[in-house]
């Protein structure tokens, strides 16, 4: 039991970082993170659990000699932040007996800021009787599709509110939301079953993201497409043109640029988990990533993305930069650390942690397709034998982000520019620079949609990376297409 | 610092600190039902890239969780404030959503107070290790790459939790149990070398070593040539074996197994893998990571799942054991997976008495491409080998695979013993190292 009375979080910030400070450390902070999240789970036709979770802490980070120490602590007490400061001072003295090469932090502007998401309707202030009702209501609709064994619903929704406080005089306060839903079908024929899924973006907004996304007039459809996909026939293996939905880009890009954009892995940091990046440093402006068509942005400041947090956990403002540029690898996604190791004079800010008790690391941004010029239509007419894919399937990459296989969640044949009817089991393999220098059009601004993660892993603790991925529709030609029946 | 810097570390909530907990809670619920649960951990990782330490964390999260009932409403709330008032708090806040969530027809009560066998989930050596020991593990490592003139990227972890679960009908249970970790990539040049381990006692980490064994694979990587793709014989260390057979236990579910949304629906009491396979869960081994009790507050339990290759036990959520009449719950908390009725050869005896094969180390980014038949894909990684006539005569470029357990595990030419195996995709098991014919890589990558 910890009977400690509940401090001020400034005066506890303060206390923390003045034994830093004393200890002679060359820069130190503090992340006090207040947390609540709410998860409410459905499972054919009941609601299976609600969980509303608290989880409030302390994390410390200490750079002494260049080398890095962390202690964290969910006991918010003033007896508690000396003895956690006082062991990240000790740990980052351990971290520089070892050390060959200092950590010099690129230089960062004080900032004394608060930053809010703006929200319409509060997700905690509305009442459970409603959000279970949808749940139970989704699921309901779904099961009056003939052919539907099973079906799930869910809603989540997180409040953090989190002060960073730094040795250089950063004082930040955040009070941040971020919200999703989804739901799925399965449906079963002829010994197979397959799942059609409906998912709104994870994005920082009220409630007012579930309302519109309007599950109810959704869920018919997700159902009669699930019994549909699985009646459908198979693909042959073969070379096919795809039209990829900007959901399902969010996740083919997310894996082939989004983690080899990330410095930290191109510097071997990640060797021993993530993996590395066959983006590296000496390929920057030089290197072709994809066609002309291709332009690649991470963008940390449009509102209601999961990266645009005003800062980072760095202290750094957050920015909009290139990734790919014409098709030219052109830009990384760094912090502090790391930026100065490529010779950039500042972080783009894309340093976060997870949680109070993780460090931060570098996260991809919300890294987006530019929209180009054409309609969806244009984009499939053009198309003699494709396919057009939406949502996630499965996924794989290998750990220099090269050689990847990509699923999804519902296929349409295209036959003479026209998409025709369902398919199943399409998979579709790649090489990544070879994929995305067979783009050869992006619809327009129009069809630009925006998906996300919050589970993206990395590091080691593994933590949860959160970025939100925008794109129109884009059309890649001639790609293997494998079958989901590969290996039988 | 000291090798066990102990009186650093704050205590973690004992057995008589999570009973005061529990009477709090109970005492201020009103539910026909109350379950609390309790996380209490110390933690901590050293991490190192490119023969230096990039990170070095040390973390104290302790937790406690309460679901209250009514009927069968139900509701969850937890906090990581053990003051009174919090933990107060957390039961109105639990009780709020009990009030207003509708029926929930699967919501049992919690379980009545169960006996619960003794098992050796901690050890003092981990309990005590700190910051100061993982330096040490740390440097011994590096030390070796440098030595070599080669990179070394890994961690060192350990942690100490105490684990608790108690409820308005009597059931008590608490734990404490202990995790190290280490894990290496050596790399020089585009060659890379894998190896880890994870245990109970950090004493047992066997981090020089594992360190010589990624080194060895690192240096073998230097010359590397680039197979076609193609269906191999496969010689598979026992982490590709656990990275395959993992992906086989999702599909135990009981539930999915009787909605017929399982690979194995239909397939219990039928030969699923080769009749030489037996698969177990042992959670008294002290080479496994066992715990004395489920989140429910059940009893971990010996178990046979796959008996001479023929399915026998499913995965029950309590709603379906209690629906199929089964008062045992079967856990598998701690997976063996065995071969009998080989001669069991070692490792290097199978590549020894191998014509032809691919010896991989290690898979990544395994995933499900066919749930109806289990279909998985893959990538080798951290050091794949060509073998030919009893040697390994080359590194090879990784390859992506397409395969399913239920056909490769009925493909098995040769076994070694069940030896340790973790990855960065499954938990702690003891899989042999197998000999598979017919394997099918399905491309190349280009490194």
């Amino acid at each position: 039991m910890h009977a400690h009375r509940n401090p001020d979080q400034d005066e506890l910030a303060e206390l923390a970082l003045k034994r830093v400070v004393a200890s002679g450390a060359e820069y130190g902070d503090i992340r006090l993170l207040d947390s609540t999240t709410q998860t409410i789970r459905g499972e054919d036709r009941r609601i299976a659990s609600i969980r509303d979770a608290q989880d409030s802490g302390f994390g410390i980070r200490v750079l002494y000699h260049g080398a890095w120490g962390f202690a964290a602590s969910s006991v918010l007490s003033l007896e508690e932040a000396p003895r956690v400061a006082d062991l990240a001072i000790d740990i980052a003295k351990g971290s520089a007996s070892l050390a060959r090469e200092r950590v010099k932090l690129a230089d960062e502007p004080v900032h004394r800021d608060r930053i809010v998401t703006a929200r319409r309707i509060d997700p905690f202030a509305v009442t459970l009787d409603k959000k279970t009702a949808l749940l139970l209501e989704t699921m309901e609709s779904i099961h009056r599709q003939p052919g539907i064994v099973r079906s799930s619903a869910s809603l989540w929704a997180r409040r953090d509110r989190k002060l960073f406080v730094s040795t250089e005089g950063s004082r930040l306060e955040f009070d941040l939301l971020a919200l999703s839903g989804d739901f799925d079908a399965t449906a079963i024929h002829d010994g197979r079953f397959a799942s059609r899924s409906f998912n709104t973006p994870h994005l920082r907004m009220g409630y007012e993201l579930i309302d519109d996304a309007n599950f109810l007039a959704v869920a018919p459809r997700i159902a009669s497409e699930a019994v549909e996909k699985v009646k459908a026939p198979t693909t042959d293996p073969g070379q096919y043109d795809l039209v990829l939905d900007p959901e399902h880009l969010s996740l083919t890009m997310h894996e082939s640029c989004g983690h080899p954009s990330e410095l930290d892995r191109a510097l071997g940091y990640e060797a021993n988990y993530a993996g590395t990046s066959f983006l590296t440093t000496d390929t920057r402006g030089t290197f072709r990533y994809g066609s002309s068509h291709v332009n690649l942005v991470a963008d940390n400041c449009e509102p209601e993305t999961l990266a645009a947090t005003g800062y980072d956990d760095d202290g750094v403002t957050c920015q909009q930069w290139d990734i790919v540029r014409d098709g030219i690898f052109v830009g990384y996604c760094t912090n502090r650390e790391v930026a100065p190791k490529i010779g950039e004079t500042r972080s783009r800010g894309s340093n976060r942690a997870d949680s109070w008790s993780a460090v931060p690391i570098v996260r991809i941004a919300n890294i987006g397709l530019e929209p180009g010029s054409a309609t969806l239509d244009e984009l499939l007419a053009d198309v003699t034998r494709g396919i057009y894919i939406e949502g996630h399937g499965s996924y794989s990459i290998d750990q220099r982000r090269y050689n990847f296989q990509f699923g999804g969640d519902a296929f349409w044949l295209i036959e003479n520019g026209r998409r025709t009817h369902m398919v199943r089991d399409v998979v579709y393999h790649g090489i990544t620079p070879e994929f995305w220098g067979s783009c050869d059009g992006v619809a327009d601004r129009s069809h630009r949609r925006r998906y996300g993660f919050i589970t993206c892993g990395k590091g080691q603790p593994a933590q949860s990376g959160w970025m939100t991925h925008a794109a129109s529709h884009a059309r890649f030609r001639n790609v293997n297409v494998i079958g989901g029946q590969a290996g039988s | 610092m000291s090798t066990t810097s102990h009186k650093t570390w704050p205590k973690l909530t004992s057995q008589d600190e999570f009973r005061f907990l529990m009477e709090l809670v109970l005492n201020r619920s009103t539910g026909d039902h109350t379950l609390v649960s309790l996380h209490d951990q110390q933690s901590g990782t050293t991490r190192f890239a490119n023969n230096q330490i990039v990170q070095n964390v040390d973390m104290r999260r302790g937790s406690v969780s309460v679901t209250v009932a009514f009927g069968q409403r139900h509701g969850t709330a937890s906090t990581t404030d053990f003051s009174a008032g919090k933990v107060q708090e957390t039961v109105a806040r639990a009780t709020h959503i009990a009030e207003r969530s509708p029926d929930d027809p699967e919501y049992l009560p919690p379980v009545k107070p169960q006996h619960y066998v003794t098992t050796p989930t901690s050890r003092p050596e981990t309990a005590l290790a700190g910051p100061a020991r993982r330096l040490e593990y740390t440097s011994e490592a590096i030390g070796q790459c440098r030595m070599e003139n080669l990179g070394a990227a890994g961690i060192v972890s350990s942690s100490m939790a105490t684990v608790g679960v108690a409820a308005s009908t009597g059931l008590f249970a608490h734990e404490a149990r202990t995790d190290a970790r280490f894990s290496l990539t050596v790399q020089t040049g585009d060659a890379t070398g894998w190896s880890a381990a994870a245990h109970r006692s950090i004493d047992h980490l066997k981090v020089q070593e594992r360190t010589l064994t990624a080194i060895d694979k690192a240096k073998r990587g230097l010359e590397v040539r680039e197979l076609p793709p193609g269906r191999y014989t496969v010689i598979l260390e026992p982490a590709a074996v656990a990275g395959l057979w993992y992906s086989l236990l999702w599909a135990l579910d009981a539930k999915s197994y009787e909605k017929n949304t399982s690979a194995l629906s239909g397939k219990l009491g039928r030969q699923i893998v080769d009749t030489r396979l037996t698969f177990r869960n042992v959670p008294a081994h002290e080479d496994l990571l066992g715990i004395g009790f489920t989140p429910d507050g059940l009893p971990t339990v010996a178990s046979d799942w796959i008996t001479d290759g023929v399915l026998t036990q499913l995965s029950y959520d309590r709603f379906t054991a209690k629906a199929r009449g089964i008062d045992n719950i079967p856990t598998l908390d701690a997976p063996c997976l065995s071969a009998s009725g080989l001669p069991p050869p070692t490792l290097q005896d199978m590549i020894k008495h191998t014509e032809r094969a691919i010896l991989v180390t290690n898979f990544w980014y395994i995933r499900t491409v066919n749930p109806t038949n289990l279909t998985l894909t893959g990538m080798t990684r951290d050091g794949t080998f060509l073998v030919e006539n009893g040697a390994i005569v080359s590194a090879v470029k990784n390859f992506r695979f397409h395969e399913s357990p239920l056909r490769v595990f009925n493909r098995i030419e040769a076994s070694t013993n069940p030896t340790e195996a973790i990855t960065s995709e499954t938990g702690k098991l003891l899989v042999p190292a197998m000999t598979l014919s017919d394997f099918n890589f399905s491309s190349v990558t280009r490194f």
